[in-house]
């Protein structure tokens, strides 16, 4: 019964009297009914045959609805402490509770408490996410661009428990007006401010939040955001006027809970839908936070400078007006304004260098406080998109793929930069959109909050690499599992049910399916779709983290519904040959269905054979009906997939740390390592790691080039070292006694293992994308499998990442398999890998580069000087790195050391693919050959 | 200062940056001086934007183009107290020839890589006793011999010069025209930047220049015929031997693989590099590719794979993955086709080497590795 009570109670508080701006609002705002406002979703909530993310669908048409399943929310509630509640009323006080703990632990309860709610059926389900939205990291100076906007949004409350020490205060007798709030709460109001949302009203001004005191309580907290409104405190109405008095009243050290209207809530106004996205990743978010110390961190992207700046360079003399030529920016941080002050150094360079040069600008750098910053500039028609980011975070090449992935995403989702910057309505989109952005630019680790550590790791050491990878990541599945989800896609995108048919209900469709894209935790399993769509599609869910979300998360429901503007459809061919297929002049929407761990993304055409898209549609619900009705057929296949997630059919992975382990931590590994076990088994493999560097550094007279550097005659190299001048202690006698000793062992488990790779060697091949040409690849792995289990070497691949641009995926190793692979040294040796493979990858997109403008040219043209004197065109590159393990303690032993390849290739024909690997330094040329040639020639 | 180009077109921009007069302009086209010069809005524009940057303390250093076209704006090493700017503009003309051989095709590369061109005699030690003995009796600490602006022997003092001089002296000989001696005034950016020292020159075989670097002592007309004769002239026929030494580097006769296009070998420590693009010069590609494709793979490694500076703790302790080697395979997709390049480090020595395509990419490494310990006696 109390459960109730207190939801009356925390709508009173919603529902503050004597608030006219808000009051007005709610007359005024025509969209209504899309927000979250809890009465009037509260009645639909009870109608069941309403889906429940009808009332979602923005005045537009767009929808973002999510929701979590039961089991996750649960799993996202930790227990929460008792808490003290003060109720003020008037100037007494009643503390129900004597205990109190920090604020922020509080949150989940509220949490509870609308989950218990929500069960009853007595609460939007919405509701629940309430509390921990705008905890995220926002920026504490959102507010500005709210003031552009002028469209008037809905607002929203939050409160937030602040532990206040009224002891703290000292003899200062509190003169100055809003003294207390300052030192006790650490709340700045200055009540001069002109705030534009400041309405005066009977007794007294609302305190906005104009500033926040370091270290102060409400600092602390980390939601208290600039710009908010104390509305409360308590349930206590306050306002400048009042506020003293009532914080006076604090007797001693408590817990206070302060109500404030939401400056960041105020102005999201229809984009709430998509808040709720940002909700979910930041109450990942939060959890992460709440760990370590907020402030440090909300502070740290702060003081990051890093900027986005929309620019016109076509001014109007006429209205010269301050920063006329600032379309868009964000964020608004101090760190921040620097870079946006001299924006005229970047308008003045970008069109200067295009004049001496006759080419655009692509980045410049600069140093900034002793910081270097990388901008890099995007230019089109008359305006200049820049992103400015620190090159130690963001390496330029990085910076340069992503930029021209926010172009894309901005075209794919608005249709061009100009209505995605230029429309006013659009900013709180873009913010949110940007602040995601710059999240996955400065902290990746905060938003790979997945579920293992080593998984984390991995997500963000290779979002360097992979983020700008113009494909996703491809999931091969057996040809069975594979035949079942064609047929399920094919037989949603005929639209044949009976809702649909056109003769059902006498009338033309509303769309055409177009294609399809099936994703599971983040792995595409079947595409329909054009290469085009699907890699705008991949970058759209890039950007909104939906990818891993559906990774780590079961979700209960994702919906998301919008316009978008493939390019590849919209550009209309100029041949006007009629026998070529013309795209019709349609309008193209995106429909995203998220059901636990899969999603379904369907590209519909309105125009065309449908019927024209009039307005802003909505989603359809029977549209998403069917997309879901798909996601439920497939219900039983995800534990199929999970077993193929879990073993891969891919080439085994080693774990560097195995070849490390030297004298230390030796008997775990060894036991539980395949690898190293059968290492032992020959032995003299065993030895091999510390003998290829003494090969390489000396052994230069007794071994002989070879064309294979085969793993024999570096074995002899090392052991019949004559005169070669090896240091003895490369090979310290007291490991390979150990290892000698460990031989016996070794030998049983090699037995085992050999059952091991017999049976991985049935399966199909890594680099084996489609069944073609099975027989011939199934002889060749043959061979190449037996190799392995005689001689061992190629066992000694680390890491892969193959990027086909004929079909815009990339594979590489399963979460799964490299959280198999745990280790010191091997998370750091991915880390370094894809850093790698990013400077591989900028070398090789300027041969592509170079090849565009050679077909542009044509290929008559050749420009003989630059053709030679430039690097280009480059189709491999390898870089070998040593490495040895971390706080090597052992002073008298030099640390064993590893020596290891990355290697990238390029193929150009037919169409561009990059096959990137990682392998030990001993693997024999012919296994690298092959396993390019496998990619290569399976892949077609 | 101001450096761009595009098209084959470089220039060089000198600006004082307090008031913004351009103190000179050199232009190259394909390595050619050219007339050509930059429009005066885009001086004043560069300028502008120096300065914008500069009052709001951000100080801008570079920017690209599609063509990766690179635009340099380093502070004006301090031409300190410019009193008259007109006089200091004449004066900066003597520099010209040096600033052009700058921006044209030069046969060194130590503008690149900071490190002194040098090459290696095949009688080292006995020309090493023969200018240790001449600088002891001429009394001079630093003296060299210089073949086409690669240094051959140096005293100790000569190679204990600074680093911004040890690169510009030899290169300085190389860029001016030919003569039997000289005496010019020189100041040591790094060594002694407001005193001027005496470069004395004297050309004992064509191309081949004794240099000596002193104080006002002693003057040239000390240096008389007969105390040359008596220390260069029983040396004749390996000075001799020496002068077509300077774009081999090596001496004739060196093994090397015949894969082997060219080759760049530098020291970090030492600060001293040997280039060479002579081996098997009938094949493709021309010398000046090959020093071309040298020169890029050079930048490409140190500015993406390989630290500048080797050796420095702290790398070492952030960096436990270090890389030591890396290759590169240009050209086509068809197999044995495109050339080679292979780049390898160990300790203070790094090797970078242009292969003919027929080598083999899995033997990369090891021919460096073998050709490096080759060299290891030489640098």
């Amino acid at each position: 019964m109390a459960v109730p009570a207190m939801f009356n109670l925390r709508r009173s508080s919603d529902e503050l009297p004597g608030d006219p701006s808000r009051e007005d609002e709610e007359c005024n705002s025509e969209d209504w009914v899309s927000d979250s406002c809890s009465c009037s979703s509260a009645s639909s909530d009870s109608d069941d045959l309403k889906p429940e993310w009808l009332d979602s669908v923005q005045k537009n048409g767009e929808l973002f609805y999510l929701e979590l399943s039961e089991d996750e929310e649960e799993s996202l509630l930790p227990e929460t402490p008792t808490v003290n509640h003060v109720r003020f009323s008037e100037n007494e006080i009643i503390i129900e509770e004597d205990d109190y703990k920090e604020g922020k632990k509080y949150e989940p309860k509220l949490k509870r408490f609308t989950k218990i709610l929500k069960s009853k059926r007595l609460l939007p389900k919405r509701y629940n996410k309430k509390n921990s939205n705008d905890t995220g990291p926002v920026s504490i100076l959102k507010h500005q661009s709210n003031q552009k906007t002028g469209v008037i949004v809905q607002q929203r409350y939050k409160d937030v428990n602040v532990y206040i020490n009224p002891k703290k205060l000292t003899v200062t007798k509190a003169k100055e007006q809003l003294k207390l709030l300052e030192v006790l709460v650490g709340i700045i109001h200055q009540t001069k401010w002109s705030w534009r949302r400041t309405g005066k009203q009977g007794g007294g001004e609302r305190i906005v939040v104009h500033g926040l005191l370091p270290g102060g309580s409400a600092m602390k907290t980390g939601q208290i955001i600039i710009g908010d409104v104390l509305v409360a405190v308590n349930d206590v109405d306050v306002t400048t006027e009042n506020i003293e008095r009532v914080l006076s009243c604090i007797p001693g050290p408590m817990q206070v809970k302060l109500t404030f209207e939401n400056a960041y809530a105020m102005k999201k106004e229809v984009t709430q839908q998509k808040q709720k996205k940002a909700q979910l990743n930041t109450s990942d978010l939060v959890k992460l936070l709440w760990e370590d110390e907020v402030e440090d961190i909300q502070q740290n992207i702060l003081n990051t400078p890093h900027i986005i700046m929309y620019l016109t360079l076509q001014l109007d003399s006429e209205t010269s007006k301050e920063e006329q030529e600032i379309l868009y920016h964000y964020p608004m941080s101090e760190a921040s304004q620097k870079l946006k002050s001299v924006r005229g150094i970047f308008l003045t360079l970008c069109d200067m260098l295009e004049n001496v040069t006759g080419t655009q600008v692509t980045s410049s750098s600069l140093l900034l406080n002793g910081k270097q910053i990388h901008v890099a500039y995007w230019k089109e028609s008359d305006k200049l998109l820049l992103i400015g980011l620190p090159a130690k975070e963001v390496p330029l090449p990085q910076l340069r793929n992503m930029i021209e992935d926010v172009a894309q995403t901005l075209k794919f989702m608005y249709g061009s930069l100009d209505s995605a910057f230029c429309q006013v309505e659009n900013v709180p989109r873009l913010d949110h959109f940007f602040n995601l952005f710059f999240q996955r630019a400065l902290q990746p680790t905060k938003l790979h909050s997945n579920a293992s550590h080593s998984a984390q790791q991995y997500d963000a050491s290779s979002a360097i690499l992979l983020d700008s990878f113009p494909g996703v990541r491809w999931l091969h599945l057996p040809q069975e599992i594979k035949m079942e989800l064609d047929t399920a896609l094919s037989s949603l995108e005929a639209a044949d049910f009976a809702e649909l048919s056109e003769d059902y209900f006498d009338m033309r469709r509303l769309y055409t399916i177009l294609g399809s894209s099936l994703f599971y935790k983040g792995y595409l399993i079947c595409s329909h779709l054009p290469k085009d769509d699907l890699i705008a599609i991949a970058i759209y869910c890039r950007h909104y983290c939906l990818l891993p979300l559906a990774a780590k998360q079961r979700i209960g429901q994702l919906v998301i519904w919008r316009e978008v503007f493939p390019q590849h459809h919209l550009q209309q061919s100029e041949d006007s040959n009629t026998k070529i297929f013309q795209e019709p002049e349609g309008r193209y929407f995106l429909l995203i269905v998220g059901l636990r761990h899969y999603m379904l993304c369907v590209i519909l055409e309105a125009g065309g054979c449908a019927s024209k898209a009039i307005g802003n549609p909505g989603p359809d619900y029977i549209y998403v009906d069917q997309v879901k009705a798909t996601l439920h057929q497939l219900e039983e296949v995800d534990s199929r997939i999970d077993e193929r997630l879990a073993c891969a059919p891919r080439p085994c992975l080693s774990s560097a740390d195995w070849f490390l382990t030297g004298s230390r931590d030796k008997p775990e590994s060894l036991t539980t390592s395949p690898i190293l076990s059968r290492l032992q088994g020959t032995s003299k493999v065993a030895t091999f790691p510390t003998c290829r560097r003494s090969l390489f550094d000396y052994s230069l007279k007794t071994h002989k080039p070879s064309p294979s550097r085969s793993i024999g005659g570096s074995d002899n190299g090392c052991e019949g070292g004559e005169g070669v001048g090896l240091s003895p202690n490369t090979t310290p006698d007291a490991i390979r006694k150990q290892r000698e000793s460990q031989c016996s062992d070794g030998s049983e488990e090699s037995g085992a293992l050999l059952k091991v790779c017999k049976k991985k060697s049935t399966l199909p091949n890594p680099f084996h994308l489609g069944n073609l040409k099975k027989d011939l690849s199934e002889k060749e792995l043959e061979i190449y499998n037996t190799m392995k289990l005689t001689s061992g070497p190629e066992n000694t691949l680390f890491h892969y990442v193959a990027l086909e641009t004929l079909q815009g995926i990339f594979i590489t190793p399963t979460h799964e398999e490299v959280a198999q692979l745990s280790g010191s040294v091997h998370p750091q040796l991915i880390r370094n890998f894809h850093q790698c493979c990013l400077s591989i990858r900028a070398v090789f997109q300027q041969t592509l580069l170079e090849e565009n403008k050679k077909v542009l040219n044509g290929a008559d043209r050749s420009d003989s000087i630059n053709s030679v004197s430039s690097l280009n065109p480059v189709k491999e590159h390898g870089v070998l790195f040593e490495c040895s393990p971390e706080n090597w303690t052992d002073q008298k032993k030099v640390p064993p050391v590893m020596a290891y390849w990355v290697v990238g290739r390029l193929f150009l024909h037919p169409k561009p693919q990059e096959l990137y690997v990682c392998f030990h330094d001993s693997v024999t040329e012919i296994a690298i050959e092959l396993a390019f040639k496998l990619f290569f020639g399976l892949t077609l | 200062m101001g450096e761009d180009g595009a098209g084959g077109t470089m220039h060089l921009l000198c600006l004082a940056a307090s008031s913004g007069v351009p103190l000179f302009c050199r232009s190259s086209r394909g390595g050619i001086p050219t007339r050509q010069q930059l429009p005066f809005s885009v001086i004043g524009s560069l300028n502008g934007v120096h300065m914008f940057g500069q009052n709001l303390e951000v100080q801008l250093n570079s920017a690209r183009t599609e063509d990766t076209t690179v635009v340099l704006l380093v502070g004006l090493e301090e031409l300190t107290n410019i009193r008259n700017i007109e006089r200091l503009k004449k004066e900066l003309r003597a520099s010209y020839r040096l600033i052009d051989s700058f921006l044209g095709d030069s046969e060194l590369i130590g503008d690149l890589t900071e490190c002194v061109d040098c090459v290696v005699p095949p009688e080292g030690s006995l020309l090493q006793e023969a200018l240790s003995g001449f600088a002891e009796a001429t009394s001079t600490a630093f003296v060299s011999l210089v073949v086409s602006g690669r240094v051959m022997v140096a005293t100790e003092g000569w190679w204990r010069l600074g680093m911004p001089e040890a690169v510009l002296l030899p290169w300085l000989l190389g860029s001016l025209p030919p003569q039997t001696a000289r005496d010019y005034p020189v100041y040591l950016p790094h060594g002694s930047p407001t005193v001027p020292h005496r470069l004395l020159t004297l050309t004992l075989l064509p191309g081949l220049e004794l240099c000596l670097l002193c104080g006002p002592r002693p003057p040239l007309s000390h240096l008389d015929p007969q105390l040359l004769e008596r220390w260069w002239q029983p040396l004749l026929e390996s000075l001799r031997a020496c002068v077509p030494l300077g774009p081999r580097a090596l001496p004739a006769g060196f093994p090397l693989h015949a894969d082997i296009l060219g080759l760049l070998l530098l020291h970090l420590e030492l600060r001293r590099c040997l280039l060479t693009v002579e081996p098997s010069g009938d094949r493709e590609p021309s010398r000046e590719q090959r020093r071309r494709l040298l020169r890029s793979f050079y930048t490409l490694v140190t500015s993406t794979h390989f630290p500048p500076e080797p050796g420095s703790q702290e790398d070492k302790a952030q960096q436990v993955h270090m890389p030591r080697a890396c290759y590169l395979v240009l050209g086509p997709e068809e197999p044995d086709v495109g050339w080679r390049l292979v780049a390898l480090q160990v300790g203070p020595r790094r090797l970078l080497l242009l292969l003919s395509p027929q080598s083999p990419t899995h033997g990369l490494r090891s021919l460096a590795t073998q050709t490096l310990h080759a060299l290891t006696p030489l640098l």
